[in-house]
């Protein structure tokens, strides 16, 4: 049996990729084929965002990765040699 | 044709379908609540594999049982390992 931390956050972790993936479909693709006077509407930001975000979240993703590895490669050098 | 050259053939047909149906070229109208919906499907399909790998990891996590035994074993080996490299000499 895993530890309830791990079950914990890995249904935590379905959850919400679930939640997420609902959210977005609608958002793309059914919201399109409602009328624009419907309720459901104003639950979901103006339509560019939908595009906005994913890829500013993507460039931060990228952007933290690059961090990441400089750092780690930084870290890892070795001192630099005087003589041979 | 290698594992690459697949994908990219296959990527390049989809991105060619799409960019057809989605640039409206005037022989082609779709009506216009799937030419709204159609626009952003790549960016759809790229957070729809995000939340797919995101579904997965999770559920593989909370799904893998704990191996006591194999973790005891292996902090034995760390052990014997530890004692056998301090006594050739490594310092830790």
């Amino acid at each position: 049996q895993a530890t309830a931390t791990d079950q914990v956050v890995g249904f935590g972790l379905v959850a919400f990729s679930l939640v997420l993936f609902v959210y977005y479909t609608l958002w793309i693709i059914a919201l399109p084929f409602i009328d624009s006077d419907h309720a459901i509407h104003k639950y979901f930001l103006p339509r560019e965002y939908a595009v906005i975000i994913p890829v500013v979240a993507g460039l931060l993703l990228l952007l933290f990765i690059g961090v990441f590895i400089t750092v780690v490669m930084w870290r890892s050098r070795k001192p630099a040699k005087k003589s041979d | 044709m290698t594992k690459l050259g697949q994908w990219l053939c296959g990527l390049a047909l989809l991105g060619s379908a799409w960019a057809a149906l989605a640039l409206a070229p005037p022989g082609l109208r779709l009506p216009a609540p799937y030419r709204q919906a159609l626009l952003p499907l790549p960016v759809y399909l790229l957070v729809a594999f995000g939340c797919y790998s995101l579904a997965t990891v999770g559920y593989r996590l909370a799904t893998f049982n704990d191996c006591e035994e194999a973790a005891a074993e292996l902090q034995e080996h760390i052990g014997a390992a530890r004692d056998d490299l301090r006594r050739r000499g490594l310092r830790f």
